[in-house]
């Protein structure tokens, strides 16, 4: 399975992710960066990579062909020597808070989902709640209040709270994705919450 | 719940006993059993089994359990695994109500092929089985008591609310040794080793309808079935405190893990969501099992405001500042309770919360104090520090308290510190069963589990309308 057979699935699922495309070469990107609409984030694309950004395998906000096309080299200039299927080509999320939701299948328990502060220092503040599925609405609330980053999502220092719905509807999917297609490992990271909605950056499952 | 797990009421009520590898060699397990049952005067009949033997301890000793010739409603069994299945399979052709297997030597050592034998008998009989490779049961109210362990190393605890499932053995034996120092009464203990027949799950179903279990605490290494656990968990916990004390809680998920929820969702994670999911209260060790479980006897309080009294002014700051951590709140002091206050602190004293009766306070101000609390709408719990030390205060103490415990108004819990002299306070209180705890922390953690639950209770009563 590919990324884009990945990102395949997870839109069949009703999940809704930023817009993209798959590029082979400049040219492609170029011409995907005007179908996504500037600014556009540079993703390489790799089975032998597992985290982007520990190689410099990812660009953001990209706001023009000039620079599109200087940064497309670079990045496939970073993943030298490696097999590469491409650099994907993603429209810049939203500005907000940034949750991680993934899902793991336990051996005694079965599938369950983790809510947490997202990003690249998931592992770092660890701040992470956990349920079993299937789980409700009330569930997912808990697992909010739970977190450290709490009053983030709530609208500190000035700033609206995020969108209490999206999340909600989102960890549910996640939780049925899981359990529909018996995933042994999956992440959404990050996906970014304003108060009007939010956006699935990144993702990747295992079975 | 299955029938073979109502078939246990004879394994914990029985008439008859017969114990299955009997000795007359002291020190040994099956000698240690027989002279335990004998010293606690189980009221039924002892049938010691070994063949080797005619008599035993001036008790008629049978060759097998199927020669018995009445009713045999528990057997004891202490004889080497390879002997088990057949001595099991007798039992089941004896038609005995049940069997606790006390021998090491199947799952644990890869033997699942002396594990299956019994567990197909007992499926094909509906026989319950407890165990193998544990202390088994013991129940103060009929006195069955299959701890291999002599009474004078490890006491035994009154009879009381307390239903205690532990996997372990070795965390079983001490806690319950602890009960029985601190003077806490135990409805059942269960010790249920390798699960091979009946597991945790089932053991909660089972106290659920028991009459004399208020409370239960559940130890556990690793759940047979993850998914029975949590759905007994979710419906047992709603009818009576289930306290879980989880082992192997290290954090890590798998190393090989390709994603970053691989990474930080180790097992204890999955454990720590099934508890929340079922409103189970978690404790952090076996100390935290006592704080917990002392308080759950306290009646429910109706919701987080906490009052907090102190011949001690540190300690009611101390005491405070736990209480905000703990997300609780400190409660507002009625114009009753204000003007009862008043008169009995001294004029330099300050009429607040936490309430500092000062150090001369003596035992008539704690009295007063309590009640005006006890009879405050605007309180739900109330906290009481009781610096032994002080001149005026002296064993009438323990009886103020143990009123306002007994009249079950509103959950009290107390808190003194200090050595050798407070310390037998604190067990007088506590033999009195009024909460009693030598730290703030220990004492507003508690406290703070208490009401959690009591609001979880709450809302499933407005849910059934």
């Amino acid at each position: 399975m590919t990324l884009i057979d990945d990102f395949v699935l997870l839109e069949k699922h009703g999940f809704r992710l930023l817009p993209y495309r798959l590029a082979k070469d400049e040219g492609e990107a170029v011409k995907a960066a005007k179908a996504v609409g500037y600014p556009v984030a540079l993703k390489i694309v790799s089975p032998e990579i597992e985290h982007k950004t520990d190689v410099g395998g990812v660009k953001v906000n990209i706001k023009n062909e000039d620079v599109l096309r200087l940064t497309f080299r670079e990045i496939v200039q970073s993943a030298k020597g490696k097999k590469v299927e491409g650099v994907l080509v993603q429209a810049m999320a939203r500005k907000g808070v940034e949750l991680i939701i993934g899902g793991k299948k336990d051996p005694q328990f079965g599938h369950m989902v983790v809510l947490g502060l997202g990003g690249i220092y998931v592992e770092i503040f660890r701040d992470i709640s956990a349920r079993i599925c299937p789980l409700t609405v009330a569930d997912v609330d808990e697992m909010v209040s739970e977190l450290k980053v709490h009053p983030l999502l709530e609208g500190a220092r000035g700033k609206k709270p995020i969108n209490k719905k999206s999340l909600e509807q989102l960890v549910l999917r996640v939780c049925a994705f899981m359990q529909e297609e018996d995933l042994k490992e999956m992440d959404l990271n990050p996906v970014v919450f304003d108060e009007k909605g939010c956006d699935i950056v990144d993702a990747r499952f295992s079975r | 719940m299955r029938k073979i797990v109502q078939n246990l009421k004879p394994v914990f009520s029985p008439h008859s006993v017969a114990i299955v590898g009997a000795s007359e060699t002291p020190n040994k397990i099956g000698n240690v059993l027989l002279r335990n049952f004998l010293d606690t005067k189980f009221p039924g009949k002892i049938y010691p089994v070994n063949p080797k033997y005619a008599e035993l301890v001036g008790l008629k000793c049978y060759p097998k359990v199927s020669e018995i010739p009445g009713k045999v409603d528990c057997v004891i069994i202490a004889t080497p695994a390879e002997t088990v299945p057949d001595i099991v399979e007798d039992c089941a052709k004896k038609k005995a109500g049940g069997v606790i297997i006390l021998s090491g030597g199947f799952e644990e050592v890869k033997r699942f092929d002396l594990a299956e034998k019994i567990k197909k008998i007992a499926e094909g009989s509906g026989m319950p089985v407890v165990g193998p490779n544990c202390l088994g049961i013991f129940n103060p109210y009929t006195k069955v008591d299959s701890i291999f362990l002599p009474m004078y190393k490890l006491e035994r605890p009154k009879a009381g609310g307390i239903a205690f499932i532990t996997q372990s053995g070795a965390v079983g034996s001490t806690v319950l040794d602890l009960a029985a120092y601190y003077g806490l009464g135990v409805s059942k203990f269960i010790s249920y080793g390798n699960s091979t027949v009946l597991d945790e799950a089932d053991y909660l179903e089972y106290l659920m309808n028991d009459k004399e279990t208020e409370i239960i605490i559940l130890y556990i290494e690793g759940a047979k079935d993850g998914r029975k656990l949590l759905e007994a968990m979710k419906k047992v916990n709603k009818v009576k405190p289930i306290i879980a004390l989880k082992a192997g809680r290290g954090a890590g998920g798998q190393a090989a893990a390709r994603s970053h929820t691989g990474n930080i969702a180790g097992s204890y994670l999955a454990y720590q969501a099934a508890f929340k999911q079922a409103k189970v209260t978690e404790a952090e060790g076996i100390t935290e099992v006592f704080d917990f479980v002392k308080i759950f006897h306290q009646p429910k309080p109706k919701g987080n405001r906490v009052a907090v009294i102190t011949n001690g002014g540190g300690v009611g700051v101390l005491t405070a500042d736990c209480i905000e951590t703990e997300g609780l709140a400190l409660a507002t002091f009625s114009e009753d309770t204000k003007a009862v206050i008043a008169k009995i602190l001294p004029s330099y004293g300050n009429v607040a919360n936490p309430l500092d009766l000062v150090a001369d306070a003596g035992v008539e101000a704690y009295g007063k104090a309590i009640d005006a609390m006890m009879a405050d709408p605007g309180i739900d719990a109330l906290l009481i520090i009781v610096l032994t030390q002080t001149p005026p205060i002296d064993e009438r103490i323990v009886h103020v308290l143990t009123k306002a415990s007994d009249a079950r108004r509103k959950p009290i819990a107390t808190i003194s510190i200090g050595g050798t002299y407070t310390e037998a306070y604190r067990k007088m209180l506590e033999s009195k069963g009024v909460p009693s705890y030598n730290s703030p922390n220990a004492a507003v953690k508690a406290m703070g589990k208490l009401i959690l639950y009591a609001k979880y209770c709450d809302q499933l009563k407005k849910l059934k309308g």
